[in-house]
């Protein structure tokens, strides 16, 4: 076996930002479903939920090759 | 959504470049990670002027 | 017929799949312009042009099975990628649009067709031509649109910003559209295809290699090549969905060049 630890840590960090998405997304068709004229307003906080989510995923993936 | 991916992931390529590379030619550690910082803050920036702002 | 198929699988015991299996050999003799992906490139710009060829030369008001499947692939970039993205502009980048969707679909269908089984686009050169001619395309039209000055302008400072975030965000921007775009446009495709290879061979070969152990690892398995199977039917849907995600964002980067405002 080869390989670095830095890889299973980013293994580990990558599931909480994996479950926000899935989260945020679920969140968001839920409500676009419910009342699909407010697509238009809940888009932009949808991306930017997703954005920060995806930030913490994609800082962990560069800590893995930095560190 | 793949355009938020891109802007974060150049964010953290270039400020974490600068960073990385200062820590070069100082000689010190911990100026990659503000440059990732200030990289994600600049891309999460970009990302609310483009998606959050109507 | 040994360069047509699996190369790293010599030695004693299990050799697991790694990538020594895309590295395929050459066919004829030495020359390495004549391995297996170039000829797959070939095959698939002919069956293209035959199929849709053959869809639309006897073209009736009442179509034939052959002529409405052709109709309806057409149909699906043209109105549901090309038309509901770029807008009304979108009659031009039909032709390109189109091409890349069944170039794509076709190449990476190839990796479950039995006797192929070979993704072309797992070897990554593929992938990265394919987003230059995108990169292109979507600069091109941006520059005709606007000029280049006004474009490149367009691109480096949003309005309504501070003048002292340009210094944080115009480099970002930069990056994003000349480095960032294309390079994630390729290696998503690549990446999706090579690990999708990848994990049919280790699945397919394990089953084979658990099928010549003990009395127990044979009971093992038949699980294995079901599982086999049943990710095959799962690369089918990757397939196609990589497919139209490439041409969806192609689709996207027009229609964002197009745009006059933000």
């Amino acid at each position: 076996m080869e390989g670095t630890l830095n890889l299973v840590g980013f293994g580990l960090a990558a599931i909480g930002p994996g479950i926000a998405t899935g989260l945020i997304f679920a969140a968001y068709i839920n409500g676009v479903a419910r009342q699909p004229e407010a697509r238009s307003v809940l888009q932009p906080i949808a991306f930017l939920g997703f954005a920060l989510a995806e930030a913490l995923a994609l800082f962990g993936l560069v800590l893995a090759f930095v560190l | 959504m793949w355009t938020i991916f891109g802007y974060l992931l150049s964010g953290l390529i270039f400020w974490g470049g600068v960073g990385y590379a200062a820590d070069r030619w100082l000689g010190t550690s911990y100026l990659t990670l503000i440059g990732l910082l200030v990289g994600m803050g600049g891309a999460l920036y970009l990302v609310w002027l483009r998606f959050g702002r109507e | 017929m040994l360069a047509l198929v699996r190369s790293g699988a010599e030695g004693e015991g299990f050799v697991p799949p790694s990538t020594k299996d895309f590295e395929l050999p050459p066919i004829f003799g030495e020359n390495p312009y004549t391995t297996k992906p170039i000829f797959l490139v070939f095959l698939s710009v002919i069956l293209i042009s035959v199929f849709f060829i053959a869809a639309s030369r006897k073209a009736a008001i009442v179509p034939s099975k052959l002529q409405f499947a052709g109709e309806s692939v057409y149909a699906f970039v043209r109105n549901d990628l090309a038309k509901d993205v770029i807008g009304h502009e979108f009659l031009r980048f039909v032709p390109y649009l189109f091409t890349l969707f069944t170039f794509i679909l076709v190449n990476n269908l190839f990796g479950i067709i039995p006797l192929i089984q070979f993704p072309t686009m797992s070897h990554v050169g593929f992938a990265y031509v394919l987003a230059m001619f995108t990169f292109f395309v979507f600069h091109y039209v941006g520059v005709r649109k606007h000029g280049l000055y006004k474009y490149i302008k367009e691109i480096m400072f949003m309005p309504g910003v501070p003048k002292a975030a340009y210094i944080l965000i115009t480099p970002l921007e930069i990056l994003t559209f000349f480095l960032v775009r294309p390079l994630t446009l390729s290696l998503r495709l690549f990446a999706n295809m090579f690990a999708g290879h990848l994990l049919l061979l280790v699945f397919i070969l394990g089953g084979e290699h658990l099928a010549q152990g003990a009395i127990g690892l044979k009971l093992v398995s038949p699980f294995a090549f079901g599982i086999g199977i049943v990710l095959t039917f799962f690369e089918f849907m990757v397939q196609c969905l990589q497919a139209y995600i490439f041409t969806l964002l192609t689709a996207l980067y027009i229609a964002g060049a197009l745009a006059d405002e933000h």
